[in-house]
């Protein structure tokens, strides 16, 4: 069953939209499909809520964007990792394990 | 931003955001139509998955707008928390900045409403004041002829209308007592060249402005008020002026006082009247409406051409003259401007005294609070986005502070006006939204002046080293530059106070001054008159000698004289004079100030007869007395009694004066100005309405109903009025040097009270900063006396600096104010040395308690906290 962004961690579309764009430059119709692909069509995101954490994390520099051509020959926007982004990827992501390490824990354990 | 910038800025925006979201449905779109459906569905699935278009782009926007208001709400909400949060320090620079703030409003409002507004009439920069003059004689002769002023306005082709008028005080006598009213007499197109219709009733009509038609009048709203109660049925109304009937049949406007303020009401002069058929009889000030497009120079040119087309048709009284034209607005606040530049350059020093303190108090304050800004910075706030927040709390304590000084510049208008009533324009200065934005505009000055550098200073740290370390133990250069932003108000303060001083003492030095005739227990007083008298000169002078005469009997009455101008308030009647029986140097024009005056002139205010007779009671010779200058210049090695003098140029005939005696010099001409070569007419009736000046036994102005009612007795029909003493018209004649003096003392007291602060702020600070280091050298044996001196020290050495530039400073200051000085030297040691030395002992005064209090550290408990 597919989840919705409404279920997922404040935060965590954020961070899955940082991962997605460290693979490379990206448009929006892009990073919703490889979430989509990479989830199994677990998690899907909603274009109302990825385009305005888009536009978020660009105001922040944590996203660069510039217009590009896509592969079927129109103009798109592609977004990329600032350096700023990346840093603030690599803390994300290490938050969340430690995060997922806990609650795994006490799961297994409790 | 400007507004059609961030216009421009949102529509760029909402392409962009347009064009992504249609490349993201175009996208699903196709790979619908890949995976086999017809377009038509293909396009309907791919807005159903896309969702709400236009819900998606105006949550984009939210994104792109909220983050602007937000920020500066947030930071509007931090800084006044901070401010509740250090109640002392906001309130010492909300005052601060309510004082600078508030005057230099202040003074703003007094140069817009004076200096720069155009005058309260339609299109009032067309008025131009129009003066005749001959260039070849020193005195120029600024009345015009009425049927000259005809001929100008018929004959030029710049103005819409030329005007004349001129004023007189007459007793109104239709109510039970006689009643003093002013009068303008104005010629035909009066109302016309103002723009101003009347509120009520009509202007004057043809009949009105032709001999023998009916009297009219119109009224000022005061008069309307005062006399008649608001009556909207006044029109049609009578007034019994000097014996005539007059109906009412207008009553001006509030707003319109001209030609002066006390204006009562305004009489047509008919063209046609044989009285005003003489080319030399001049009366009339003139005033002008340029035409639409018309420049001053262009009116010039033509009224040049038409005066020399008039000076060959009347080559023997038009020959010799020129025209002056003068934007009215110029003529009208030509005394004033000085003055007010100068005030507000002073206030504007002050208000950059009060900036600079601000700044040093915010660079102290900027380093304490390093720990917090390097935590916002590693919580990731941009170095821009931390000056806006620094500068938004410095502007929300400069909004508050512009806020209170607007109630400052409130009362501005009432200082005016009571520290100067004769200041034109006076009554026009008000609080508005002019000045409202005007203080808007200082404050948002204010914060960038005083917030802008300390903000980039506080922004640019060390963020690891500041973290790591804290601030305890540096002992950074931002010293040095709290150090000279205190140097520099001590220096504008040196310039202000020296400035006052000049001032002072010249003002002092007026006060000191022995005018050469006796002001005290001199009463003055008019009593109203026509110049319809004139007509009948012999009638006119044995009635006002009757008067002299009855007054002089009153029991407390010493002496009684007449004069056309009062003695001492500045004011030049300047004449060249040759002598019937030649010239001791023939090479040599004389020039001299005339005066008409009675014969009982010299013993009313005392002023000394040398040599000769005083005027002897004779109506039907010429008589004069000179002064000592005059003798000495023009006659000296000879007899000056029994020469005739004559006015060179000589529009009213007068016969040549013989000169009868020689009196002590005194200062005529205004207590400013060393007495000149002066020649008195004796004549008791100069013109209808003199001064009559009363020397009495007592306070003046305890005769005043004494003497009312003598002269009701002699002429029911006369009204008695401005009955003040002498002193009281001297002082108000310089009441715009009292103005332009209290003021500036006041600003420089304020700005060394600033500059004490400053010395006082900074050296606690500096104390407060350097504990440990005065704890370490207190415990290692330094004397608590070193301790005292080494601060003190570096308080007085920065206010000495100070000083030195301000020196320098004070001295160019002095050189601007050197037009207003008497008797003192605009680079006056003594002043300026004195200023000094008040600066430096308030400098240590400033720096002794931080000193002493650094002295008291305790060695043990500073060495404890490490």
């Amino acid at each position: 069953m597919p989840i919705e962004k409404s279920e997922l961690l404040q935060g965590t579309l954020d961070m899955l939209i940082l991962k997605i764009v460290a693979l490379g430059p990206v448009h929006g119709y892009g990073i919703s499909q490889r979430i989509r692909h990479i989830s199994k069509e677990v998690l899907q995101v909603q274009q109302g809520s990825l385009y305005p954490a888009l536009h978020r994390l660009e105001k922040r520099g944590w996203l660069a964007a510039e217009w590009g051509e896509s592969d079927n020959g129109r103009q798109a926007k592609f977004y990329k990792l600032s350096p700023k982004g990346r840093k603030q990827l690599a803390s994300e992501e290490l938050n969340w394990h430690r995060l997922a390490d806990a609650v795994s824990h006490i799961l297994q354990t409790a | 931003m400007l507004w059609w910038k961030s216009l421009f800025r949102k529509r760029a925006l909402d392409e962009q955001l347009d064009s992504e979201l249609r490349f993201h449905i175009e996208t699903l779109v196709n790979e619908n139509i890949a995976a086999g459906m017809a377009p038509q569905e293909a396009r309907r699935q791919a807005m159903l998955e896309f969702g709400g278009h236009q819900q998606i782009k105006e949550d984009l926007h939210d994104v792109h707008r909220v983050s602007v208001i937000e920020s500066t709400l947030a930071n509007v909400k931090f800084a006044l928390r901070l401010i509740r949060k250090s109640p002392s320090f906001s309130i010492a620079v909300i005052l601060t900045l309510a004082l600078g703030i508030g005057a230099n409003s202040a003074v703003f409002s007094a140069i817009d409403a004076i200096l720069l507004r155009p005058l309260p009439f339609p299109n009032g920069d067309q008025l131009m004041r129009i003066d005749q003059y001959n260039p070849k004689v020193k005195s120029p002769q600024t009345f015009v002829a009425p049927i000259r002023v005809e001929d100008w306005n018929r004959m030029n082709s710049t103005f819409q209308a030329i005007t004349g008028y001129y004023t007189e005080d007459v007793s109104e006598i239709s109510a039970a007592l006689p009643e003093k009213v002013s009068q303008a007499w104005v010629a035909p197109r009066f109302l016309q060249v103002w723009g101003i219709s009347p509120a009520l009733g009509r202007d004057f009509d043809s009949d009105e402005e032709t001999f023998g038609g009916p009297n009219a009048v119109i009224i000022s709203d005061r008069f309307w008020r005062q006399r008649f109660n608001a009556d909207q049925n006044v029109v049609g109304k009578k007034l019994r002026l000097g014996g005539y009937s007059c109906s009412i049949v207008g009553v001006m406007p509030s707003s319109f006082l001209f030609p002066e303020r006390g204006v009562d009401l305004w009489s047509p002069i008919p063209t046609n009247s044989p009285f005003s058929q003489s080319r030399d009889s001049t009366w009339y000030k003139v005033i002008g409406r340029l035409k639409q497009g018309v420049n001053v120079e262009q009116a010039r040119v033509n009224l040049a051409t038409v005066q020399a087309q008039l000076g060959r048709a009347y080559p023997k009284t038009d020959a010799d003259l020129a025209v002056k034209i003068q934007p009215l607005k110029e003529a009208t606040i030509e005394s004033a401007q000085s003055s007010l530049w100068i005030l507000f350059g002073s206030v504007s020093l002050l208000l950059l005294i009060a900036c600079t303190n601000i700044a040093a108090l915010l660079l102290a304050r900027g380093a304490e609070r390093q720990h917090d800004i390097s935590v916002r910075f590693l919580l990731g706030a941009s170095r821009s986005a931390l000056i806006i927040q620094l500068l938004t709390e410095t502007f929300v304590l400069a909004f508050i502070g512009a806020a209170l000084g607007l109630l400052v510049a409130g009362g501005t208008s009432t200082v005016f006006r009571a520290l100067a009533a004769g200041l034109p324009r006076v009554e026009e200065i008000h609080l508005d939204m002019r000045i409202v934005f005007y203080s808007l505009v200082c404050c948002v000055f204010a914060t960038l002046l005083c917030g802008l550098f300390p903000a980039i200073r506080a922004t640019r740290t060390n963020i690891s080293g500041s973290l790591a370390q804290g601030s305890r133990t540096q002992v950074s250069g931002r010293h040095h530059l709290q150090w000279v932003l205190v140097a520099v108000q001590v220096a504008l303060a040196v310039t202000l106070l020296s400035g006052a001083g000049l001032l002072l003492r010249s003002f002092r030095a007026l006060g000191h001054v022995s005018p050469g005739f006796d002001a005290s227990h001199v009463l003055t007083l008019h009593i109203s008159a026509s110049w319809g008298e004139t007509a009948d000169m012999k009638g006119l002078t044995q009635r006002i000698d009757r008067t002299i005469d009855s007054l002089r009997s009153l029991p407390g009455v010493d002496a009684v004289a007449t004069t056309a101008v009062l003695p001492g308030v500045p004011s030049q009647y300047q004449t060249e004079i040759k002598l019937t029986e030649g010239q001791i140097d023939p090479q040599r024009k004389i020039v001299a100030e005339s005066r008409w005056v009675s014969s009982s002139y010299f013993a009313t205010l005392q002023i000394p007869l040398l040599e000769g007779e005083l005027c002897p009671a004779d109506p039907d010779t010429t008589r004069a007395l000179i002064n000592r200058s005059f003798a000495n210049s023009y006659l000296a090695g000879s007899t000056a009694l029994g020469r005739h003098l004559e006015l060179l140029d000589n529009p009213f005939h007068l016969p040549p004066a013989e000169i009868r005696g020689v009196v002590e010099d005194a200062r005529e001409e205004g207590l400013n100005r060393e007495p000149g070569p002066t020649v008195y007419y004796c004549s008791s009736a100069p013109v209808p309405d003199p001064f009559y000046l009363v020397r009495t036994r007592t306070a003046p102005m305890v005769m005043a109903q004494t003497i009312r009612r003598k002269v009701h007795e002699l002429e029911p029909g006369r009204s008695v009025f401005d009955i003040i003493p002498l002193e009281e018209h001297l002082d108000e004649a310089f009441s715009e040097n009292r103005l332009r003096t209290v003021l500036l003392v006041f600003f420089a007291l304020t700005a060394v009270s600033l500059a004490c602060i400053g010395i006082y702020g900074t050296l606690s600070y500096s104390v407060s900063m350097r504990r440990r280091e005065v704890g370490l050298r207190l415990a290692l044996g330094a004397l608590p006396g070193q301790i005292v001196k080494h601060f003190l020290l570096r308080g007085l050495g920065v206010s000495l600096m100070g000083c030195v530039v301000g020196y320098g400073l004070a001295v160019a200051f002095g050189r601007v104010l050197s037009q207003m000085l008497y008797r003192i030297s605009p680079s006056d040691v003594t002043t300026l040395s004195s200023v000094v030395l008040t600066m430096l002992v308030v400098a240590v005064l400033a720096s002794l308690i931080p000193a002493i209090r650094a002295a008291r550290v305790e060695p043990m408990d500073v060495l404890r906290e490490e």
